[in-house]
């Protein structure tokens, strides 16, 4: 299938006080995984609750595989799956039970057995909900958001809060939901997550949308490749005076400086004189390609994280 | 199929989760079998006197004491060191002690309604007594009983009680199984989760109603299966009229459940509100004790309450085989205050 999977136009929503989401556009066609990334309060949530029917926008316009919530409501939720930031069930219901439920209200159902399968909850699938950990709690979830066999699907921070090997799980099952053909829309403030995971991104901060491209895009954009990170021993020396030595901009961040550069070869060189001309022993210095978190921060001036 | 399935998950969920679901059921069987045994004898069909025994008993005890038992009193012969401590523990209501050559007749205050009519079989038995040791004809007396007003179950405290725990059961259902299961469904976004899908949300909450009902006729069927068996009481009106007058009371405390669980945003703030409601409707409502004795406004306050004249309504049906007829003003009352609740749940119910 090709064409466009969701369609959305100066999308509008205040608070009573903040303005939530201010203005946003997206398309997402079908077949790829998008990405909204950015950090807490930046407006991803709203702009999924919106898309998803859970709550109005003040303005706007949004077409859903074709349909609006207007018109097709019904139709839309019947072709949807939908994973809530956080999935509350009844304490003692099952896996097995959830999964039967869920799916007796859609008109089109996947078998349960196989979505226990696809989330690798056979071992669990008649444990109560309530013995069963973050991670296998997070995998129902995403099974439930997968019982209709949706053409889309909407992800809201899926691996929030789960450990290492709970989240590669968890992307083996957006992997295969993307190699099945469907259309994922999934938020995240982990910058890995959305490298690993997503064909293109959306970064959102303060209910607007910065930046649009695929994640390579979005990093040879920014034309600096790569970034050196320095940590010193001892005390850093003062950074104006340092960056006029080094002829190159420098950033500082608590205590670890970051030069954002075209080309590590030649400055490092540079970077050692300067160092040894002005006393500074370095507790480390380290190059590393530049990733989403620099492109968030040439765009905001902040981290993702703070 | 949609409505029953979800009902059927809801009474299979209900299930797994025995210690409530016993503790629902056999709570009121347990008050009906604690209240209905220590009160069996208490409020009695006899009044009684306690009888402060004297130290030598003159011809004139001996014929005062037989008269006491001739006009059906129920007399309690204790040596006075007993008869002062049960005295000061409030259990007795009138108490005949020996002062001087006569009699006096002590009347406990806070059981008014008892001693006063005690006092008159007394003075009866005290005319009788006289007239036995002069020789003199015995007064004329007109014979005193104590009754129900439909001249049924008047022995029985737990016919008074078990009416009064079928509507408690309706209450606590409304309030506080059908309100906090709505606030803690939105507080921890069920209701979200199934907004996503195509489910009407009408047919979730009307699966959760069905249960709820079904737990309620549970309930009652247990606790009528029990006082027949335990205490021999027997529904002394019609069913049909015990059961629409069930089904009014039921939507009442319903919808006050879903009214009230719109003003709460979290579990912890809807129970302070509902206890709020449920306590003062139920100490005052005649639940566990008639109002006989309050002050005149405090009586007229709870009759425009609701929870009074649906009692009133069922003891009418339920122990004395009344029609429904006499209570349509009671029954008004319940409907009104059902509607208003309803109108409010309307207004304030929220799915997030």
């Amino acid at each position: 299938m090709t064409g466009s999977a969701l369609q959305i136009r100066g999308l509008r929503k205040a608070f009573p006080k903040v303005v939530a989401v201010d203005g946003v556009d997206l398309d997402v066609a079908r077949g790829e995984v998008f990405g909204l990334l950015g950090p807490n309060g930046a407006g991803k949530t709203t702009t999924l609750e919106i898309i998803e029917g859970l709550t109005t926008a003040d303005a706007g316009d949004i077409e859903i595989l074709g349909l609006t919530w207007a018109e097709r409501g019904q139709e839309i939720r019947a072709r949807i799956g939908v994973q809530l930031q956080s999935t509350s069930l009844f304490n003692k219901i099952t896996p097995r039970e959830a999964l039967d439920l869920y799916g007796s209200y859609y008109p089109k159902r996947r078998s349960t057995s196989e979505l226990l399968d696809l989330v690798q909850l056979q071992e669990k699938a008649d444990a109560y909900h309530i013995t069963l950990s973050g991670g296998q709690q997070q995998r129902l979830a995403l099974a439930l958001a997968l019982v209709n066999d949706p053409e889309l699907v909407f992800l809201d921070e899926p691996t929030t809060g789960l450990d290492p090997q709970a989240r590669r799980s968890l992307w083996d099952v957006v992997r295969r939901m993307k190699a099945e053909g469907r259309t994922v829309m999934l938020t995240t403030h982990y910058m890995d997550e959305a490298e690993a995971l997503c064909d293109r991104l959306a970064i959102m901060d303060h209910g607007k949308v910065i930046a649009t491209g695929t994640p390579a895009s979005l990093i040879s954009d920014l034309a600096i490749p790569s970034v050196v990170e320095l940590t010193f021993e001892g005390d850093a020396p003062e950074p104006a005076a340092f960056a006029a030595r080094l002829e190159q901009a420098v950033e500082r961040r608590a205590d670890l400086w970051e030069i954002p550069t075209p080309d590590p070869k030649a400055l490092l060189p540079r970077l050692l004189e300067a160092a040894e001309s002005a006393a500074v022993p370095f507790q480390q210095v380290h190059i590393r390609r530049a990733t989403l978190e620099d492109v968030f921060l040439h765009r905001t001036g902040r981290s993702l994280r703070e | 199929m949609m409505l029953w399935r979800q009902f059927a998950m809801e009474w299979r969920l209900y299930r797994r989760d025995r210690v409530a679901m016993f503790w629902t059921f056999a709570f009121p069987v347990v008050l009906l079998l604690g209240f209905g045994t220590i009160f069996r004898d208490g409020g009695g069909p006899k009044l009684s006197v306690v009888r402060v025994q004297a130290p030598a008993p003159g011809p004139q005890d001996t014929a005062l004491d037989q008269a006491l038992v001739d006009v059906q009193l129920k007399v309690q012969a204790l040596p006075k060191t007993e008869a002062e401590a049960r005295w000061s523990r409030g259990e007795t209501a009138a108490q005949l002690e020996t002062d001087g050559a006569g009699y006096r007749l002590r009347l406990n205050s806070y059981l008014m309604a008892q001693a006063g009519a005690t006092a008159g079989l007394v003075n009866q038995a005290w005319l009788m007594a006289q007239a036995r040791l002069n020789g003199s004809p015995e007064p004329q007396r007109i014979p005193v009983s104590v009754e129900s007003p439909g001249h049924k179950h008047s022995a029985n405290y737990a016919a008074f009680l078990l009416p009064g725990l079928l509507g408690l059961n309706l209450v606590s259902m409304g309030l506080f199984s059908v309100g906090m299961v709505n606030v803690s469904y939105r507080e921890k976004g069920k209701f979200r989760r199934l907004a996503v899908t195509p489910l009407p949300k009408w047919i979730f909450l009307l699966g959760q109603v069905l249960h709820r009902l079904t737990v309620t006729v549970v309930q009652a069927a247990i606790l009528l299966l029990v006082g027949r068996l335990v205490f021999g009481i027997e529904n002394q009106g019609s069913f049909v009229d015990l059961f629409l007058i069930m089904t009014l009371g039921t939507g009442c405390f319903m919808a006050f459940g879903f009214a009230l669980s719109g003003f709460a945003e979290t579990s912890e703030g809807y129970a302070a509100i509902s206890n709020l409601v449920f306590f003062p409707l139920m100490l005052l409502s005649g639940v566990y004790f008639t109002l006989d004795s309050a002050p005149a406004w405090l009586q007229h306050a709870v009759a425009m309450a609701p929870l009074a004249p649906f009692l009133r309504a069922l003891r009418a049906v339920f122990n004395d085989g009344g029609s429904l007829a006499g209570h349509g003003a009671g029954l008004a009352i319940v409907a009104a205050w059902g509607l208003a609740a309803f109108a409010l749940a309307v207004r304030r119910f929220r799915w997030a």
